[in-house]
């Protein structure tokens, strides 16, 4: 489990190497810097912990570090905000991951049989990753994103965002951007937490369209599910400025005939591929414009027109709906990066953001451009006390992620208050 | 047997009447069933049984749990399953009247005793009688079944009226898929119709994460909405629960069992046979056979052509190199005894083979004994079963030189390629083997290897060398 984060993560950083400038790395003592002065420990403490006072959702709970050199160490655990965030400060990892909340303490699961360490609690997660969307995205690719591609995460962050509000009934969850090019969802109401694998996974599945990401193959029943239809709903009027006119995948005639081409409807298949055989170089729009027309002017009347209308709602469900990371969700000692953290590669903080505004990861805040900021507010007044955190554009997603955490732990209050009721009900 | 003496129940701890109050034994067990045929098993068993009543109960059940699950493990859908297990349940545990179900809720529970002790046996325990109360379920007839649900008093909520109507299409289409696929009703209209009558239940959607998984449901702000005909989902969960639960408690339960020196042995042999109770034995009894086999005619074409792969190889084995190590002597020697071979007659098949290459006095003086051992006629007299396929496969494997063990578990993929070819198996069913041997449960390859060289016509569950041997004759001896 760990060498295999381990040698992931070292991809990344390797990756990375190539194709970024050195300005962006992020060096140890900017980490430092980082966590003594900026990082908000109190909220990712009163959001783990789910209560101001330290209880078993914090102290019992695994967090990871990973380190410059590759090194991983698992099963670090806390006993207050003070003891995590000097312990952060003191190792200095380039980012600490947040896991599983055990039946015992996780630091000292080597007195324990193996049995013990069970994880009982854990939020429910979500990652979603643009690399997987790159047999589509054709702005950018690997590790790079931009404006445009990021929409296909504005996309999916949409649709999950809203199956767990109205299909699950789940009210607190958070959006992370992962600080590269992906997005990751934090579900932190008391039954998402308590959910066991079996559960987990059979949410994913609910939630999962399209079986093993990338493959392709959609796996729906007609007539949709209203699941499946309000997506559909939402997707499809983003295809058009998405996918046809910014992506437009299909202008390449062997991509269109791979992609397009697969209609049940062989007559059709064959038609397609000489009429842009013919006219070659035409644009996605037109393209999909091209198979209502084609159809019509070489099938027969007798055909089941119904079929290729509904090929074509598949289509856009395969191209668009959310490509997610089954294992990070089914998995409860699955680790994820904590909020707040910055990225080894890129040097931009993983800043939470709310799925129902716009969000743009080009200018989200970036280490060096943080320390930039507190150092020319220093140069403009220097009497004012004000703390470095307000000194800069990080200000804004702090305040955003306190709020949250504060509407979380009302209602955990509220919860903990009404199950505390029905007990005194009962006896 | 067992002591059958009456003892008196006064003063015994764990035995106290007085708690039936005013009811009869019949009337308590009745009450557990609901007046019905079904029971979740919620109340302890009470009143006195006989020793014998509490092995022999014990013991149908558990042949009828071994079917389901050797079916289970060969994944057979439900429907194969209900076609050869209802047979069986109603010659074995049927529930008629008030002694069947003194039979079947006894058995149940002294079952409950024996498999409570691992997780690994109590999940096993827990899936195999789900799967029993399932099939039973759908043998009642529908008056009875909503009579039953009705009585359990679940915690269901039945939405009304007003709010399906709210619902409507959402309903709809979520349990369309399920509607043609399981249902059958493949036109719109008979659909219509069946979803207008259609109750649903509302419940939060963790209860039921394999029909989450499928979409088949219609899920709104956590709770999940379940049409009645998949209520026996619901109901096997629920069964599956408190079973689960019950099994805990009875495995902590358990230490105060320790004193009692009279169930403890049966409870003991009861779990660890349970493989093999079902389909054992039987044939070692059977000496129809037995005039045919002799030391000459085991090597005949018309024996050695019904010998399972394990014992071929063996054969094979002593053949080419006039000798076998150990523990190939002893499987093979005690699956031959399993096929009636005589010990004079095995005494001269292995001297036959071994004297060419040793001499007959090194045979007597290194050898015999052993055989006649195996026989039960030396050392501590214990006559001597044939191996089981679990007997043989716990044994260490077989070094270079040795022929002993499973060829299944212990051939490479292309070895057992070739063997399966030499006896007889075609291209494609040679690929259906090796893809079933590669889930690693090795009886199940040999039980499909028997299938297929019978034409389908034994489908026995292959636990046992001489089991295959016994079906595999008889077979040939008919065709």
């Amino acid at each position: 489990m760990s060498s295999q984060l381990v040698s992931s993560a070292k991809n990344d950083i390797d990756s990375d190497a190539g194709n970024s400038s050195n300005s962006s790395r992020v060096s140890a003592s900017d980490m430092a810097f980082y966590y003594e002065r900026l990082l908000p420990f109190r909220y990712v403490f009163q959001w783990l912990n789910h209560s101001p006072k330290p209880q078993a959702d914090f102290v019992m709970r695994e967090f990871a570090y990973e380190f410059q050199s590759g090194a991983y160490q698992r099963y670090n655990s806390y006993n207050n905000l003070e003891e995590f965030k000097a312990s952060v400060i003191k190792s200095n990892p380039t980012r600490f991951e947040v896991g599983a909340v055990y039946e015992i303490n996780p630091s000292e699961r080597k007195s324990v049989p193996k049995s013990k360490m069970k994880p009982v609690e854990k939020e429910l997660v979500f990652d979603i990753d643009l690399t997987d969307y790159d047999d589509i995205r054709t702005c950018c690719s690997k590790t790079k994103i931009c404006t445009k591609c990021w929409k296909f995460i504005t996309v999916a962050t949409k649709i999950i965002d809203q199956a767990l509000r109205d299909d699950f009934g789940f009210e607190h969850m958070i959006w992370v951007f992962s600080g590269r090019r992906g997005a990751h969802c934090w579900v932190s109401d008391k039954r998402a937490r308590v959910l066991d694998e079996t559960r987990r996974r059979a949410i994913i599945e609910y939630l999962d369209v399209l079986k093993n990401k990338g493959s392709k193959r959609l796996n729906v029943r007609r007539p949709y599910h209203p699941h499946i239809q309000r997506s559909y709903d939402i997707l499809k009027t983003e295809f058009i400025p998405i996918i046809l006119e910014e992506q437009n995948p299909w202008q390449n005639d062997k991509a269109a005939i791979e992609t397009l081409c697969k209609f049940s409807n062989e007559k059709l298949n064959e038609a397609l591929k000489e009429f842009w055989g013919d006219h070659p170089d035409r644009s996605s729009f037109q393209k999909w414009k091209d198979i209502d027309e084609v159809a019509k002017r070489t099938l027969p009347k007798s055909t089941n027109f119904k079929l290729i209308v509904e090929a074509k709602q598949d289509l856009i469900l395969e191209t668009l709906y959310p490509r997610l990371d089954v294992e990070v969700s089914r998995q409860m000692i699955h680790l994820l990066k904590s909020p707040f953290c910055i990225h080894p590669g890129t040097g931009n903080v993983c800043v939470p953001f709310d799925s129902r505004q716009p969000f743009d990861p080009m200018s989200s805040p970036n280490l060096h451009q943080l320390q930039r900021e507190i150092i020319e507010y220093q140069s403009n007044d220097e009497d004012e006390k004000i703390s470095d955190i307000d000194k800069t554009s990080l200000s804004p997603y702090i305040e955003d992620f306190r709020k949250y955490v504060t509407r979380l732990l009302k209602s955990e209050r509220n919860g903990k208050r009404e199950r505390d009721d029905e007990n005194d009900l009962e006896f | 047997m067992f002591k059958q003496s009456k003892r008196r129940t006064a003063g015994r701890k764990n035995f106290d009447i007085t708690y039936l109050g005013d009811s009869t034994i019949e009337s308590y067990i009745e009450s557990c069933y609901n007046n019905s045929k079904l029971s979740l098993y919620l109340k302890p068993p009470i009143g006195e049984i006989t020793l014998e009543e509490f092995e022999i109960w014990a013991i149908d059940r558990i042949k009828i749990l071994n079917e389901i699950e050797s079916y289970i493990s060969r994944s057979k859908t439900f429907k194969e399953i209900e076609s050869i297990i209802l047979p069986l349940i109603n010659k074995l545990l049927p529930l008629n009247n008030f002694k069947d179900k003194l039979k079947d809720y006894y058995s149940h529970f002294i079952l409950k005793l024996c498999f409570s002790r691992s997780k690994e046996l109590r999940d096993k325990f827990v899936k195999i009688e789900t799967i029993l109360f399932k099939l039973r379920f759908n043998s009642l007839i529908i008056k009875e079944q909503i009579e039953f649900i009705k009585n359990l008093n679940l915690p269901w909520i039945y939405i009304d009226q007003l709010e399906k109507n709210s619902l409507n299409n959402n309903l709809l289409n979520s349990i369309t898929p399920s509607l043609i696929f399981q249902l059958n009703l493949i036109d719109e209209q008979s659909r219509n119709k069946f979803f207008a009558n259609e109750q649903f239940i509302k419940i939060p959607f963790e209860l039921i994460p394999e029909l989450l998984s499928t979409r088949s449901i219609y899920l709104s702000k956590g709770f999940a909405y379940i049409p009645q005909f998949q209520q026996l989902n619901l109901l096997a969960l629920e069964f599956a629960n408190s079973l689960k639960n019950s099994l805990i408690s009875t495995s902590h339960s358990f230490p105060s069992l320790d004193e009692d020196d009279r169930l403890l042995p049966i409870l003991n042999h009861l779990s660890q046979g349970n493989q093999f109770l079902s389909n054992g034995l039987e044939f070692l009894s059977n000496d129809s056979n037995e005039n045919d086999i002799n030391a000459i005619s085991i090597k005949s074409l018309e024996i050695t052509s019904n010998f399972p792969l394990c014992s071929t190889n063996l054969l094979d084995g002593l053949i080419s190199t006039h000798h076998l190590k150990y523990l190939g002597r002893q499987q093979f020697g005690l699956f031959l005894k399993g096929l009636g071979l005589s010990l004079e007659e095995s005494l001269k098949f292995w001297a036959n083979e071994f004297t060419k290459s040793i001499g007959l006095d090194k045979f007597e003086k290194e050898y015999k004994y052993n055989i006649r051992h195996s026989y039960g006629l030396e050392g501590s007299k214990i006559n001597y079963k044939p191996w089981d396929c679990r007997t043989i496969l716990m044994k260490s494997r077989p070094n270079k030189g040795e022929y002993h063990g499973c060829p299944y578990r212990d051939f490479s993929k292309d070895q057992l390629k070739l063997k399966l070819s030499n006896m007889g198996l075609n291209e494609n069913e040679i690929l259906t083997v090796l893809d079933i041997n590669s889930k690693g449960d090795y009886t199940n390859s040999c039980t499909k290897v028997l299938e297929f060289k019978t034409k389908g016509e034994v489908m026995d569950h292959i636990t046992h060398p001489n089991l295959y041997f016994e079906r595999m004759r008889s077979f040939s001896q008919k065709n």
